[in-house]
Formats: structure tokens, C-alpha cells, sequence
């Protein structure tokens, strides 16, 4: 079993996996703090379960995830701020 | 016990029902109207068979009560009674969505510190149930410390059981004035999840999935080109309808009017009653009142797409090319109310966190042609444009009008990217869009939206437009021609001369005076133009006024008029609510200043390329 940190952007479409933590990243400037917190209120905490379900069409940006069975758009950007370990398949 | 008036608060997470729950609790007695100071709209109702006067609040959704878009910002000033006049409410109706009962019971969480009464309110619990999902509200109720009851807000008798334990809360709680204190956040997310988790854990047992065919759905809508496709496809068949379906309807208000201008012409003598009666009130409102199927019609598709939860994903699947331009996916849904209108799309972009994308959101939201455009379009292009067909599938007519609409977008990305060119697109605020689950619009809640709407553009026509039309016609009729006059009577009038005075600025556009009047009143209310032109052509019916346009004016100039209503700021809400909401007066005059100039600009363009081709 691996336990490989990927960031959540870099996972393929199905994958399952942990979140482990919610890393700080730089493009969001002084609002970082914020952006953790809101993503930590929205049940991105580690531990948590999620699925990626989707990309759009440009870029693989946004994503689509599910997470306690809630599903959420994310930019590559805020989806590399969480961090997994991915279930393998 | 007093028996002051009792106020109920709706609050929740985003999808979760509450407007439905407003409705089925208040039925047809809500009212629409405006927070005191600042442009939201707030849904008021009241409440009956709780044995004391007591009112309800419907409040826009929310996360949270810390992080806080600025429309996150106006439900908790709501909650903390900041809002100016008006107190905390007595008693918070706490809505979740029990399919989704994780991310609701956080919220809850998070009121349940301010130390207010609270109400749980379980909605979607027939959902919850064909899922699987077994919610225990007694063992909830009693660990959470308030009552729990579960709502099918969809369903007449879904919302017994909440309204007996609203009545039960009235005959308790007091009602009280003044302001709460937001206390500190208590405790870490983490903390307040894993006190959710125990909760959930004894009182809750959840096969948490969607079922399947929400997944299959998604996988078309959001797959990245079919998705686009289906999008495409939904916005051509909702300008298609706006055009093909109204008509028939469109046709029989038409008749009733003539009918009317014939009968009450027969009945009153020839004079200045009669002509005040047929050419003024019944030729103004009238003019005005045909468009009312057109507009059912928008706000149908729009009302149908709100509820079916569509709208996120088609923000989602537009938020990369969005970027492009500089605004995001969080800018789709205010660009795409205000087809509908500019004043609720303006105030819907208090949901954009970043405060440039949604200054530029604001300034080039009105570039969508909202449905006051619609009756100029409508009769330019009944006149001018043929009825036929294209390709087997379309008419003409709908495809004029869709190019319209294309023209404002594609000047809308175009203004957007020049405004943000400058720096670097949208970053540094995230999109964070919940994706809620495919629900079917609520045929109860969908005709009641439908109303409200064609009860506020009815409204309209009973207080502004007509007002205007007296106006105009009063304009459009003294002072009355010399005996001796040669040229029409409309020439002499005051109309006439305003007219006239307006059109060397608007000759090199072709516009002859009587378009130039029209303008006018049409700063008021974009729609009342029709019923301007109406009147200084001096003829009622929709018919009768295209023949008019067409015996007066060339093709290129009609072209060039409706390019003229694609950029014009002619709207005096839309200029009033973007000073509020940009709360720069530097801001207004460039919103004013460059639709303006674009449109003649525009219409100068198009007048002189269609006279070219033609």
C-alpha cells in the first residue's frame, strides 16, 4: 500500500482518496489563511474521503469533486492546496 | 404574553430548500422587497395559525458565519440584527438539506452559539429516505438541544409538523430588539466536524451516495464537450421559445387591445378624451403589456434552470473560458439573471468574493439583453426582419434576436478583457462552487416564482409606464397644429420639438426624430420606447406599429437602432443600482459614460456596413 502524497489537482478522474492536510500555496497571497478555513468549513479536512468525478475543458480546470456526498468545483489551484494518499483501485 | 409581532428567520446552506419551505409556510402571501440601505432583495411572509402575529424571513444562503462573500455577509448582518431598523430576529428556522445533513449541521452548529431559539428543520427528507438515509430526530433533537423535525417543503403536508413546532416556540419565546454580538469562534473546524461526526454517528445511519442516475447525468453535463453542447443547445431553445412559443398569446393580447382602443373610440365622442383614452393610455400600456408572455417565457427557462440545480455546473463548465477574460464561473449566474434583468443580476454578484472581478462583473452584466429590451427587438424585428425559415428549424426572427443576444455577450467578454488585461486574470480568490444534486423544479414553487415575477413587470406597467405613456402622450399632443398646418400634428407638439432638437446628434446614425423621442422616455424603462413610438406614429397594436416602422424607416437604420438598444445604458435602475453597489460615483459615470459611446459607436457601424451590403 502507498501512502504517496499527491496534491488533489494531480489526481485522474475516479480516483478515491484521503485528505491528509490542507497545505498552505503561495498564488493565494495574504487570503491563504482564508481560503483553508473555507475549504476546512466546506469538509475538506483531513481525513475526509473524496472522489474526483470531472474535469472542464480547458486545462483539467476546474475539478469536480465529491466529498461526504457533496460535490464541489475546485480550480487547479485550490485543489493543490489539499493534499491525499489515494485509495488504490 | 405579549402578543408583539414574532419574527421567524430562515437561514441554511445554498440549495438547501429554504425558499421552497418559505413558500409552502407563507403560500402567496410573501412579498418581495429590499433590505433598508443596501440592495438585496429580502423575502418577507407572514404566518398564520401560530396564535400570535409573527412573520417570516427568507435569507440568502450561507456557509458560515465567518467567511463571508459580501451576500454571506448580508444573512449574517440579517441574523445580528446590523441590518439599519431592524432587530435579530426572535427565532432562527435552521433549514438542511437531510441528503447533505454534514455541511447543514456545521452551520447549525455555529448559530446554535449565538444563543438564539432554534427550529431544525430536516428538508428534502423524502429524498433522504428513497437514499437510504435514516435520520433519528428524536435522539438528534435531544443531543442537539432544539426541536428536529423533518420537511418535504415540495409537498402540501410537508410542513405540518414545522409549522406545530413553530406554534409551540411562539407561545414561549419573546420578542425582543436590538443587536447580537458574533461571540469568537468557540472551536477549529476540525473540532466542530468531529463533534458532528458523533452526532451523525448515533442518530444517523447513511448509505451517504447519490443515486445513480445523478452521476450518469453528470456525466453529460459536465463532461467537458457534450456539456458545452447541452449548454449551448438550452440557451438557443430558451431564445427560440421567447420568440416562437409567445406569439400565438402574444397575438390574442394584441386583439384584446385593439378591441378595447375600438370599443371605448366607439363610446366616447371625438375630442381630446377620446384621443387620450385610444392613443395614449390603451396604445401605451397596451404596447407594453403584449410583451408579458415573452417575459413568462424567460423567466420560465431561468426559474426551471435555478431549481434543477443546472446553473453550477454550467459555472463550472464556464469558469476556465471565463477566466480568459478575466471574470470566472462565480460571474455566470449574475451575467445570465440579468437576461431576465440587469438589477437583479447586478445585486446577485455580491456572491463574487474577488472585488474587481465583481466590479467588472457589474459593469458589463447590463450587456445582456434583458427582457425590457425584448418589445424593441420584438417589434424591429417583426417589421423589418422575414418569417421564415432556416435550415427547416429556425426562423429568422429567433435568429435575429439570438444574434442580439450574442452581440451583448461577446461585448460583454470583450469590455471584461480590456478592463483586466492589465493584470493578472482572477487569481488569488477561489471558486469553491458547490455542485448541488439534479432536482425537479417544484411545479407549486415554479408557478409561484412565475407570479411573483409577472406580477412585478405588470406592476410596472401600472405605475411607470403608464405614468410615461400619459406623459408622452401629453407631449406628443400639445400644442396642437395651427389650422392652417400642412405636415402631421405630432410635428408641432412639444415631442416634436424635442424631438427634432435631438436628432442632429443622432443623424449621423439615421435615427429620424420620432426614434429620438422614443429614447426619452425609454431612460425610464427601456420597454416604453415601443409604446413611444406608438404614440408619435400615433397607432395601437403591435402590427399596426410595425407597419408603421417599416413604411418610415430604411432597413439600415432599423439595424442600427437595435444595435443602439444592445449597448445603451437606457435604464435609470440599472445606472441607480450600480452606484449603490459599486458605491463610486467615478464608477457610474464610466458604466454610463462607455455604454453610451459604445452604442453609438455601434449603431453608426452597423448603419453604415448595412447600407453598404443592402
Amino acid at each position: 500500500m502507498s501512502h504517496t502524497a499527491t496534491p488533489l489537482h494531480l489526481l485522474p478522474k475516479g480516483a478515491r482518496a484521503t485528505i491528509v492536510d490542507i497545505a498552505s500555496h503561495s498564488h493565494f497571497g495574504e487570503l491563504d489563511a482564508q481560503v483553508t478555513l473555507r475549504l476546512k468549513e466546506l469538509g475538506f479536512l483531513p481525513g475526509a474521503v473524496l472522489q474526483v468525478i470531472g474535469f472542464g475543458l480547458f486545462g483539467a480546470d476546474p475539478v469536480a469533486v465529491r466529498i461526504n456526498g457533496t460535490k464541489f468545483g475546485l480550480r487547479r489551484s485550490e485543489a493543490a492546496k489539499i493534499i491525499t494518499t489515494v485509495h488504490p483501485a | 404574553m405579549s402578543q408583539s409581532l414574532l419574527r421567524f428567520a430562515l437561514v441554511g446552506n445554498p440549495n438547501c430548500g429554504k425558499t421552497a419551505l418559505f413558500n409552502s409556510l407563507t403560500g402567496a402571501r410573501a412579498k418581495v422587497a429590499n433590505y433598508a440601505g443596501v440592495t438585496v432583495e429580502k423575502r418577507l411572509g407572514s404566518l398564520s395559525g401560530l396564535g400570535r402575529p409573527a412573520e417570516l424571513i427568507d435569507l440568502p444562503g450561507t456557509y458560515s458565519l465567518y467567511v463571508a462573500s459580501p451576500d454571506e455577509q448580508v444573512a449574517r448582518r440579517v441574523i445580528l440584527g446590523e441590518m439599519a431598523g431592524e432587530a435579530a430576529p426572535d427565532v432562527l428556522v435552521a433549514v438542511v438539506d437531510a441528503t447533505n445533513i454534514k455541511l447543514g449541521l456545521r452551520l447549525v452548529l455555529e448559530l446554535q452559539a449565538l444563543g438564539l431559539p432554534m427550529i431544525l428543520a430536516l428538508n428534502l427528507a423524502d429524498a433522504a429516505r428513497s437514499r437510504g438515509i435514516t435520520i433519528d430526530t428524536a435522539m438528534l433533537s435531544q443531543q442537539l438541544g432544539m426541536p428536529v423535525v423533518e420537511t418535504v417543503a415540495v409537498r402540501k403536508n410537508g410542513v405540518a409538523d414545522l409549522q406545530s413546532a413553530m406554534a409551540e416556540c411562539a407561545a414561549n419565546a419573546a420578542s425582543r430588539s436590538g443587536q447580537l454580538a458574533l461571540p469568537e469562534r468557540a472551536e477549529a473546524v476540525e473540532a466542530l466536524y468531529a463533534r458532528i461526526d458523533q452526532l451523525l454517528a448515533t442518530s444517523v445511519s447513511a448509505p451517504s451516495q447519490a443515486p445513480a442516475w445523478q452521476d450518469r447525468l453528470d456525466a453529460l453535463v459536465m463532461h467537458p464537450v457534450l456539456g458545452l453542447a447541452l449548454l449551448a443547445t438550452i440557451l438557443l431553445l430558451m431564445f427560440q421559445a421567447v420568440f416562437a412559443w409567445a406569439a400565438p398569446v402574444m397575438d390574442g393580447i394584441d386583439a384584446v387591445m385593439a378591441w378595447l382602443g375600438e370599443s371605448a373610440g366607439a363610446l366616447l365622442p371625438d375630442g381630446i378624451l377620446h384621443d387620450f383614452v385610444v392613443d395614449g393610455l390603451i396604445a401605451g400600456v397596451g404596447g407594453v403589456l403584449v410583451f408579458l408572455p415573452q417575459i413568462i417565457i424567460l423567466f420560465a427557462f431561468i426559474l426551471a434552470l435555478e431549481d434543477s440545480g443546472y446553473l453550477p455546473r454550467a459555472a463550472f463548465l464556464l469558469d476556465r473560458l471565463m477566466r480568459g477574460v478575466g471574470l470566472s464561473g462565480r460571474s455566470f449566474i449574475p451575467m445570465l439573471s440579468s437576461f431576465a434583468c440587469a438589477v437583479p443580476g447586478i445585486m446577485s454578484t455580491r456572491s463574487i468574493a474577488d472585488p474587481k472581478e465583481r466590479l467588472v462583473t457589474i459593469l458589463t452584466a447590463p450587456l445582456m439583453t434583458c427582457s425590457a429590451r425584448l418589445p424593441v427587438y420584438a417589434v424591429v424585428i417583426g417589421a423589418f426582419v422575414p418569417q421564415q425559415s432556416v435550415w427547416g428549424v429556425f426562423n429568422l426572427q429567433g435568429l435575429t434576436l439570438f444574434a442580439l443576444y450574442i452581440a451583448g455577450i461577446a461585448s460583454a467578454a470583450l469590455v471584461a478583457w480590456v478592463m483586466r488585461r492589465r493584470e493578472a486574470a482572477s487569481q488569488g480568490f477561489p471558486l469553491l462552487l458547490e455542485l448541488p444534486n439534479y432536482r425537479w423544479p417544484n411545479a407549486y414553487h415554479f408557478v409561484l416564482g412565475l407570479k411573483e415575477r409577472a406580477s412585478i413587470f405588470l406592476r410596472r406597467v401600472g405605475t411607470i409606464i403608464l405614468a410615461l405613456s400619459i406623459v408622452l402622450w401629453f407631449l406628443a399632443t400639445f400644442p396642437h397644429a395651427p389650422a392652417d398646418a400642412t405636415l402631421p400634428a405630432i410635428e408641432y407638439s412639444f415631442a416634436g420639438m424635442l424631438g427634432k432638437l435631438m436628432q442632429p446628434l443622432f443623424a449621423p446614425l439615421g435615427f429620424n426624430w420620432q426614434m429620438c423621442i422614443a429614447l426619452i422616455p425609454a431612460m425610464a424603462a427601456r420597454e416604453v420606447a415601443v409604446s413611444a413610438l406608438a404614440t408619435v406614429y400615433a397607432v395601437g397594436g403591435e402590427a399596426a406599429l410595425g407597419g408603421a416602422l417599416l413604411r418610415d424607416w430604411s432597413l439600415p437604420v432599423a439595424l442600427a437602432y437595435l444595435a443602439w438598444f444592445v449597448y445603451a445604458p437606457q435604464c435609470l435602475s440599472t445606472i441607480a443600482v450600480v452606484r449603490r453597489e459599486t458605491n463610486s460615483l467615478r464608477a457610474t459615470v464610466i458604466f454610463t459614460g462607455y455604454l453610451f459611446a459604445l452604442a453609438y459607436f455601434a449603431a453608426l457601424l452597423v448603419r453604415q456596413m448595412a447600407a453598404l451590403w443592402a
